[in-house]
């Protein structure tokens, strides 16, 4: 009985041990290999060196600046906090603009893109004609949206549909069509019918063209949602943004850029970890 | 010959589509104006032909409007791919500043930088000037971030025989390096022309004088009777941003003549 008493006291103690050093060293892997990496301690000094000299007014003696051009750092965290409740609700209408365009126009465009990989003969001039519109300048598109749709939600919605779809299309056509000869012809030696040579094959090989795409659309959606507010809209981040600089106040007009762009990485930093759920194979 | 036949039918197929949807268009038109009658369908979906015969009236203001947008642009344009080009060559030459400032530089794919147009028009006030700002950064992110990603994906094996000619740092980056991330450079400038374009005509909504973007909100001012002028705006917007990506498009053809892409039809005759 007793020596296993102390066999187990012995091995509870190298247990502990372990897990101290186990403790120890995952310590010093977060000190010495990633918080005092240089990849990581320099821009994070760069930014604290820049926000405080932005905060003592370097910024505004270098460029001749006023106050009321360019606000501090602190005023604008002071305009957030204090219009908080405006602020929430405009990126809940500015969000749903973003999150419904980017699904719609998503989804259209692979649609479109995968008609045309079954047709490629008279598809592919198709795709061609949909990636010119990936040139024309959202702020063209946000008027005519606007006499289709009234000055509704639904009006910015299409414009984010429209400003997503074009990339998708093309990258999504990219997927479907570069894939290995070799493939194809195991497929064909296999007997396969078009329809399971296009979910095996295709549509696997095509999602990381699909992710690549998704991850454009993220920044160019919430450009096309704020941009289309610019024009004609009572709500939302883009219609405060135009609206308080017209009437000067630029703390307010600064919080909008600063939770746009906060919204921006959230839903960049989703469509990576959706990604990675999605292609485990991608990475390893 | 086979190539030839082959461009040929791509284009083909292209025009092909787009006389498609000019037909739609008018189709659509034709049902909205003389079957549906549909309220104020001048503004919502005009004739086709009717724009291009506005625009073939109009075609001086429309010209001297839109040569302002497009200069001012071009001109931002210019400067942000000068300037985005020297800050990857210093980040792919120094460490620590890579280190520094690619996370911003980075992240910068993922937030709305023409929110910052309106912002930019408010601190200078000068409608010329914040055109050219504006439109300026808005190239110079993914011009560095693309350029940036040539410079560091040159194959190691290139590299080597570089070094094995022992060639000097500086003619590292004339000779090699900068023509090796000219592919990237261009992809880069293909991103940022037409959003170069609406970073111009934003800042033109917000309050310029002159441009485009004045035109666009005269007419969209005056509703049903200027409707056909409004299209007509659009369509030179539209077609200015094209042109832009076009020309970006043959500079990089020109320019870049090496890419297997170019010679993809060659490759496979």
């Amino acid at each position: 009985m007793k020596p296993t008493s102390v066999n187990s006291i012995e091995s509870k103690q190298t247990v502990e041990a372990e897990s101290k050093l186990k403790k120890i060293t995952t310590y010093n892997w977060i000190f010495k290999d990633y918080l005092f990496k240089k990849s990581v301690i320099f821009p994070v000094v760069f930014g604290i060196v820049f926000l405080f000299f932005w905060e003592i007014k370097v910024f505004h003696m270098i460029f001749n600046l006023e106050l009321y051009q360019l606000p501090t750092p602190i005023t604008i965290v002071q305009s957030m906090i204090e219009n908080w409740l405006t602020l929430m609700f405009y990126s809940a209408y500015t969000g749903t603009e973003i999150l419904g365009g980017f699904i719609l126009g998503s989804l259209l465009g692979w649609i479109i893109a995968m008609l045309a990989s079954l047709f490629p003969s008279i598809g592919k001039g198709g795709v061609t004609v949909i990636a010119s519109l990936n040139a024309i300048p959202i702020v063209a598109l946000s008027p005519i949206m606007n006499n289709w749709f009234g000055d509704g939600i639904g009006s910015r919605i299409a414009i984010v549909t429209i400003s997503t779809m074009a990339a998708m299309v093309v990258n999504a056509y990219k997927g479907f069509q570069s894939i290995d000869g070799n493939y194809l012809d195991l497929m064909y030696s296999y007997a396969s019918r078009k329809s399971q040579i296009f979910m095996l094959l295709r549509f696997k090989h095509s999602l990381p063209y699909i992710f690549a795409a998704l991850r454009i659309n993220v920044s160019a959606s919430i450009i096309a949602a704020l941009v289309g507010e610019f024009f004609i809209s009572s709500k939302g981040l883009g219609f405060l943004l135009s609206d308080q600089i017209q009437i000067g106040n630029m703390p307010l007009a600064w919080s909008c850029i600063v939770i746009a762009s906060l919204m921006g990485i959230l839903f960049y930093n989703a469509v990576e970890v959706t990604e990675r759920l999605c292609i485990p194979w991608k990475n390893s | 010959m086979g190539s030839l036949a082959k461009r040929q039918n791509h284009f083909v197929s292209t025009l092909l589509w787009m006389i498609f949807l000019v037909a739609i268009w008018e189709f659509t038109a034709w049902i909205l104006h003389s079957v549906v009658h549909i309220n104020s369908a001048e503004t919502k979906w005009p004739y086709f032909h009717d724009l291009v015969i506005n625009i073939f009236q109009n075609i001086p203001v429309l010209f001297e409007q839109g040569s302002i947008t497009f200069g001012k642009a071009a001109q931002g344009f210019i400067i942000g791919t000068l300037a985005g080009m020297l800050l990857a060559l210093i980040m792919s030459f120094s460490k620590s500043v890579k280190y520094t400032l690619s996370p911003y530089i980075i992240s910068s794919q993922m937030i709305p930088v023409i929110g910052l147009a309106p912002i930019i028009f408010g601190i200078l006030r000068d409608p010329d000037l914040s055109r050219i700002v504006t439109a300026g950064y808005i190239t110079f992110f993914p011009v560095t971030i693309n350029m940036l990603q040539g410079l560091e994906n040159i194959k190691p094996q290139q590299l080597e025989l570089m070094r094995s000619y022992a060639t000097p740092s500086w003619k590292m980056y004339t000779k090699f390096k900068i023509i090796a991330a000219l592919p990237n450079l261009f992809s880069g400038m293909k991103i940022a022309a037409p959003l170069a374009v609406t970073a111009s005509v934003v800042v033109e909504l917000m309050g310029a004088p002159n441009g485009i973007g004045v035109l666009m909100l005269s007419s969209l001012y005056y509703g049903e009777a200027q409707a056909h002028m409004f299209w007509s705006v659009i369509l030179i917007c539209v077609f200015i941003g094209i042109a832009s990506f076009i020309f970006i498009l043959l500079l990089e053809r020109i320019i870049t003549s090496w890419q297997p892409e170019f010679h993809r039809e060659r490759n496979e005759t």
